[in-house]
């Protein structure tokens, strides 16, 4: 019991932290805006630095940091264990967050070996090209909303393009050249496996990557993902919001899906493949293996933006939202609105890994197969399906509609599959061979 | 047991493939809710512990330990007589019992005593011994006993492996009724016959018996005793 109040008590505070330091994020990138308009710039440039500090280096490389060592402790609550705690400080272990250091420093210090017969440039060059594209799609993530504070009107977002969406697309297909970079360059056999199904499986899941996002972009009717998010926050039948996951349920399985699928981890870590490859990285040692490390941890949390911007409704928190719109100056408002991102970007990091944790690894031609005669077909559908709808009915009443059918038939279909075969596993317990013979 | 299963074509359930998913994902969910928020049972019993909240049965090793099962077979140790020398007689029965033959005695003749004899010295290589407990079983004296529920400490130097007689002795003494030196008297200062007569009890004729095993005897607990009472050594 007391390590459930603890537990509580600890998330209270962690959010609490979280609404200061975008608290502290907001007056930063008002700050820097005001400098840039003295400089006589556009206010924009001052905020847009300013949270490319504190967004990507310091937020991003932050959560992707913890992210290792919450792979450690969830993963062993997720399998009954207790995980990382042998690095105590002060008698306790901090829940491993002190493995962090341990981890950054064992990368940093361990000795770099290199290959006689690599590819001296590629080699060199591949884990930037693995992480650097990733690292860049979060610019276009909105993390906060635009508020006035300190007289500048400020966003937490690094930038707001037109082109989002097809920025997403553009860096996710770069990234694929780090892990078949990597991989050919290692100029050895299981590498150069890795890099080779690195690649088929990312370009595989490209298509019905950017094909499930063609039906939101028809849905609100814009790439950008600061307008997008801003057009979840208007509502359809009555108060409930035009939630992305409401309007396109179809469309939120098969992103999540296909950049599951991108990210390159279980199950669908082919490229990797610990048991049979070591996959593509399998030359690279000290901190040239940490950033292609990092790069998959980074990777984990951009899917978890992307989604929760475009399928979650991004900073909206959906419940109570008028009445903190209304209490709280606009600063604060951010603030908690940030922090409401942020838990669902962390929510959907959790979920990730569970899904790591209950799928065993996927045969090659299984997942060619789920990609393009599941995702891609259905992704096809949504688009047909989004479209017409939208041509009839351009409120996107009609879509909800739609949209809550499908969850409608997805829990039911599940509800349905799932009752029968319970029953049957309590038979089998009983008198095993009838129920076997009963079934089928 | 391995068994045969049959290759069953998937049923709708399985081949739907996602409801399936949706229900593990609510199976890994209560999972982790039960092990992330719920403290672990900490007893070291871990059949005994109570999983109606956290499943965890880890034991953490250097801070909580299992007991030992009561046969389990530790560090030897040479059973002192209640006047602090070795119950051993030097008979050599433990040492030509031994199979790995890590047991060196040399024998001594007790002074004033026409036929007793004593281990002038009497070694264990630890690192030869293959605990398999022949040499507690060979004792006619029940003079050396496993009873210790210790491993032996590890150490830098093979020396330290090699387990003198001064080592080796320690531990709560041992009297039986018919200990010879009993009957014959011995030469100790004061009552100290006297005291060793009372310790003695009947040979237990059962393996089991209370008194031949020295339940919950452990040269840790002893140890710490003489550590908390400031007698300690160092």
């Amino acid at each position: 019991m007391k390590r459930f109040v603890g537990m509580w008590l600890v998330i209270g505070a962690v959010l609490v932290g979280l609404v200061a330091l975008f608290y502290a994020f907001y007056a930063l990138a008002a700050l820097a805006a005001g400098v840039a308009a003295s400089l006589g710039a556009p206010p924009f440039y001052g905020s847009a630095i300013a949270n490319t500090v504190t967004l990507m280096a310091v937020l991003l490389m932050t959560v992707a940091a913890l992210l290792t060592v919450a792979e450690r402790k969830w993963s062993a609550a997720m399998q009954d264990r207790v995980g990382a705690n042998r690095i105590k400080v002060f008698g306790t272990a901090l829940g491993g967050v002190p493995y962090l250091l341990a981890d950054a420093l064992k990368m940093l210090t361990k000795e770099a070996t290199y290959p006689a017969a690599r590819s001296r440039l590629l080699f060199e060059l591949a884990p930037v090209l693995a992480f650097a594209p990733t690292f860049a799609l979060f610019a276009v993530v909105p993390v906060g909303p635009s508020v006035e504070v300190l007289g500048q009107q400020v966003a937490l977002v690094v930038a707001s393009p037109d082109v989002g969406l097809l920025w997403i697309f553009a860096l996710a297909g770069l990234s694929v050249y780090g892990t078949t970079l990597a991989g050919w360059a290692s100029n050895n056999r299981a590498g150069l496996l890795g890099g080779v199904r690195a690649s088929s499986q990312m370009i595989s899941y490209e298509v019905s990557l950017g094909l499930s996002l063609v039906g939101v972009m028809l849905a609100y009717r814009t790439l950008n993902l600061q307008d997008m998010v801003a057009a979840q926050g208007n509502s359809v039948l009555g108060p409930v919001p035009a939630l992305g996951i409401l309007l396109q349920p179809l469309a939120f399985l098969v992103f999540f899906t296909s950049s599951f699928a991108e990210t390159k981890r279980a199950p669908f870590d082919l490229p990797e493949g610990e048991s049979e490859i070591v996959g593509y990285f399998v030359e690279y040692s000290g901190m040239k293996f940490g950033m292609m490390f990092l790069a998959e941890f980074v990777e984990v949390v951009i899917l978890a933006g992307v989604v929760t911007a475009v399928f979650l409704g991004g900073w909206h928190p959906v419940i109570f939202e008028g009445l903190l719109r209304a209490n709280l100056p606009p600063a604060l408002f951010g603030a908690v609105c940030a922090t409401v991102f942020l838990a669902k970007v962390v929510l959907l990091c959790w979920l990730q890994l569970i899904i790591r944790w209950l799928l065993p690894r996927f045969r090659f031609d299984q997942i060619q197969a789920l990609c393009w005669k599941m995702l891609l077909p259905a992704a096809l559908l949504n688009l047909f399906v989004t479209g017409a709808a939208v041509l009839i009915d351009p409120s996107l009443e009609l879509l909800a509609w739609v949209g809550i059918a499908e969850i409608v038939a997805i829990f039911g279909v599940t509800a349905a599959a799932t009752r029968a075969p319970a029953r049957a596993a309590e038979h089998g317990h009983d008198h095993g061979h009838a129920a076997h013979a009963a079934g089928h | 047991m391995p068994y045969q299963l049959e290759n069953q074509p998937a049923d709708v359930r399985e081949s739907l493939y996602f409801p399936e998913i949706f229900r593990a994902i609510g199976l890994v969910i209560r999972t982790f809710w039960r092990n992330a928020f719920f403290s672990r049972d900490r007893n070291p019993d871990v059949l005994a512990r109570d999983l109606s909240r956290s499943r965890v049965t880890t034991v953490m090793y250097p801070e909580e330990r299992t007991a030992y099962a009561p046969g389990y077979r530790g560090l030897h140790r040479l059973v002192p007589r209640a006047d602090g020398n070795p119950r051993c007689v030097a008979c050599y029965m433990c040492a030509t019992a031994c199979p790995a033959q890590c047991i060196y005695i040399e024998a001594g003749e007790v002074e004033n005593d026409p036929i007793e004899k004593y281990p002038k010295k009497f070694v264990i290589d630890e690192l030869r011994c293959v605990v398999c407990g022949f040499c507690v079983e060979a004792c006619p004296k029940d003079a050396i006993r496993m009873d210790t529920g210790e491993h032996p400490a590890p150490s830098y130097e093979r020396v330290g492996q090699i387990y003198d007689e001064k080592r080796l002795l320690r531990g709560p003494p041992v009297s039986y009724d018919y200990d010879p030196w009993l009957r014959r008297g011995a030469d100790l200062p004061g009552d100290g016959m006297k005291r060793m007569r009372d310790l003695a009890r009947p040979f237990a004729s059962d393996a089991a018996d209370e008194f031949s095993q020295t339940p919950g005897f452990s040269v840790r607990a002893l140890a710490s005793e003489t550590k908390a009472a400031g007698r300690g050594s160092k």
